[in-house]
């Protein structure tokens, strides 16, 4: 499987507080990969790279097989884009800023950007800085849907948004990439929207990729433990541990990361009593993964 | 591509564009008028031209506003939006810009269209002293240059970072600065005379501002 992005050793920094460091990414052709992260992980700025609205201080960036930023124009072409902040010019009503978007996209496709036009509700002779967050987010999304895109970038695309907003918004992305096999690339902080829709998942913290691994291994993956009589060292286990802590007299909860029923025997070769396997989703599975990563740089 | 950046920037400044249109048109008119007046009044020539020349000062100053006031509202909108959208556009930084400064430079030209048709008609009802001549033409094309050269200028500057427009205002706030001491300790060095006369006097990127602006001279 080819990849849409491939991101290598990427270095960036802005300011003396926030730094990207060794950056790698690999977002698989055809998928829908979600970029998980809390605040100020470096998310949005992975993607302005990305898309080569800022210059890396070094690494290699390649979208849809075009260096960034030297190709960036070409892959903007191709590439659909709505950003964690409404970008669009206020002054202008909703069919103008359709027909400004319009005018630099080749692949402009006018029916169904009226189709969802009608779909969203969005009334063409309304002025964005009068629309409401969510209409303002549907607008985004058909602005960058109607380009029929090759790559969907969406940054925090349904943050803030009410229920039914965020319904029709992401009911308008699945429909299209059912139907193009576009490559998806959604950053947000919505653990349980992304664990829906996604099929691959790569976590970032601190300017660092933490994870980056299909779905189903994210989630399958990562359990909690609840064991008896636990080794004071767990020496060398066949899986990674994530945390321990006491959660009784004799017992432990750990949480372990990579594990396989096999497994189970580490227990019984350490004189120790697995009484308990609990999946994690994804949410309960980030926030491990995160505390676990930064333990040892605290 | 080019229909809808002009589109953008006429919706941004058409206040501006249209009061500019109006200015531009009344000036050569108030010139005429102003003419008139002087030479009833003064029948000798150097006179009444004199006073005109105050008002002559009016064109290059309604020049500069017209390249500050297109300059600012051409990036206005895209400084709000910390230029996100302009850059995430599919075309070349250089090609945005490109057709930034065009549809500014159409724009400027509908103020300076009005200052010509309006010198036109003013001539054409001034009735003229022998030795003294309308200039309606060159007058507007000085015009035109004089705005087309603030709008360039100022359009770089307020297409920079407020850093870099941090950076300009720092290095005029140290000419300044040195210029103070130069005169508190008495050191003949005049640092802004010479700067003036760099940017003023000829090849200096902005002497089409000075000099007299005539629409009637000699």
């Amino acid at each position: 499987m080819s990849n849409a992005v491939e991101i290598r050793d990427l270095e960036y920094r802005a300011g003396k507080s926030f730094e990207i460091r060794e950056l790698a990414l690999n977002v698989p052709s055809g998928s829908m990969y979600g970029f998980l992260g809390p605040n100020g992980a470096g998310k949005t700025t992975t993607i302005r790279l990305m898309l080569g609205l800022l210059r890396p201080r070094a690494g290699r960036i390649t979208v849809l097989g075009g260096e960034i930023p030297r190709e960036a124009p070409r892959v903007l072409a191709r590439t659909g884009y709505v950003p964690e902040q409404p970008h669009l010019y206020q002054t202008l009503t909703v069919d103008e800023a359709l027909r400004f978007h319009a005018a630099f996209y080749r692949t402009w496709d006018w029916k169904w950007a009226d189709e969802l036009l009608g779909a969203f509700g969005l009334d063409r002779t309304r002025l964005l800085a009068r629309l409401s967050k969510g209409e303002m987010g549907k607008l985004e999304m058909l602005l960058a849907l109607a380009q029929r895109p090759e790559l969907l970038v969406l940054d925090e695309p349904t943050d803030g948004l009410d229920p039914v907003v965020r319904r029709d918004v992401l009911t308008a992305l699945l429909e299209y990439v059912s139907q193009q096999n576009a490559t998806v690339f959604i950053s947000s902080h919505l653990v349980h929207e992304l664990e829906r829709i996604c099929d691959w998942v790569g976590v970032m913290d601190r300017g660092r990729l933490v994870a980056e691994l299909p779905m189903h291994s994210f989630k399958s993956g990562i359990k909690r433990l609840r064991v008896a009589n636990a080794p004071a060292l767990p020496g060398d286990t066949p899986f990674v541990v994530l945390s321990r802590e006491v959660s009784a007299a004799d017992a432990e909860t750990w949480i372990v990361r990579g594990w396989q029923p096999p497994m189970r025997q580490y227990f019984e070769g350490v004189g120790a009593n697995l009484r308990d396997i609990i999946d994690l989703d994804l949410e309960e599975g980030f926030v491990e993964l995160l505390r676990t990563f930064r333990v040892p740089q605290s | 591509m080019f229909r809808q950046i002009l589109f953008t920037q006429w919706k941004w400044a058409r206040l501006p564009v249209l009061a500019f249109v109006l200015a531009g048109f009344a000036l050569p008119l108030l010139s005429a008028q102003a003419f008139s007046e002087s030479y009833s009044r003064f029948w000798f020539a150097p006179l009444f031209l004199g006073q005109l020349q105050s008002l002559g000062a009016f064109y290059p100053l309604l020049a500069a506003l017209i390249g500050l006031i297109m300059a600012l509202t051409a990036w206005a909108a895209d400084h709000r939006g910390r230029h996100v959208y302009a850059l995430s556009l599919p075309i070349p930084r250089w090609h945005y810009t490109l057709l930034r400064f065009g549809a500014g430079a159409v724009l400027i030209l509908l103020p300076t269209l009005a200052l010509w048709l309006s010198a036109l008609i003013a001539t054409s009802l001034t009735k003229l002293p022998m030795g003294l001549h309308a200039y309606p033409t060159t007058l507007a094309v000085r015009f035109a240059l004089a705005t087309l050269i603030a709008f360039g200028a100022l359009f770089a500057v307020s297409a920079g970072t407020s850093r870099a427009a941090g950076i300009v205002l720092g290095l005029l706030a140290a000419v300044v600065l040195a210029q103070l001491l130069f005169d508190l300790f008495e050191i003949k060095i005049q640092i802004i005379d010479a700067v003036l006369y760099r940017i003023y006097i000829w090849p200096g990127p902005l002497e089409i501002f000075t000099g007299h602006w005539m629409l009637f001279d000699v």
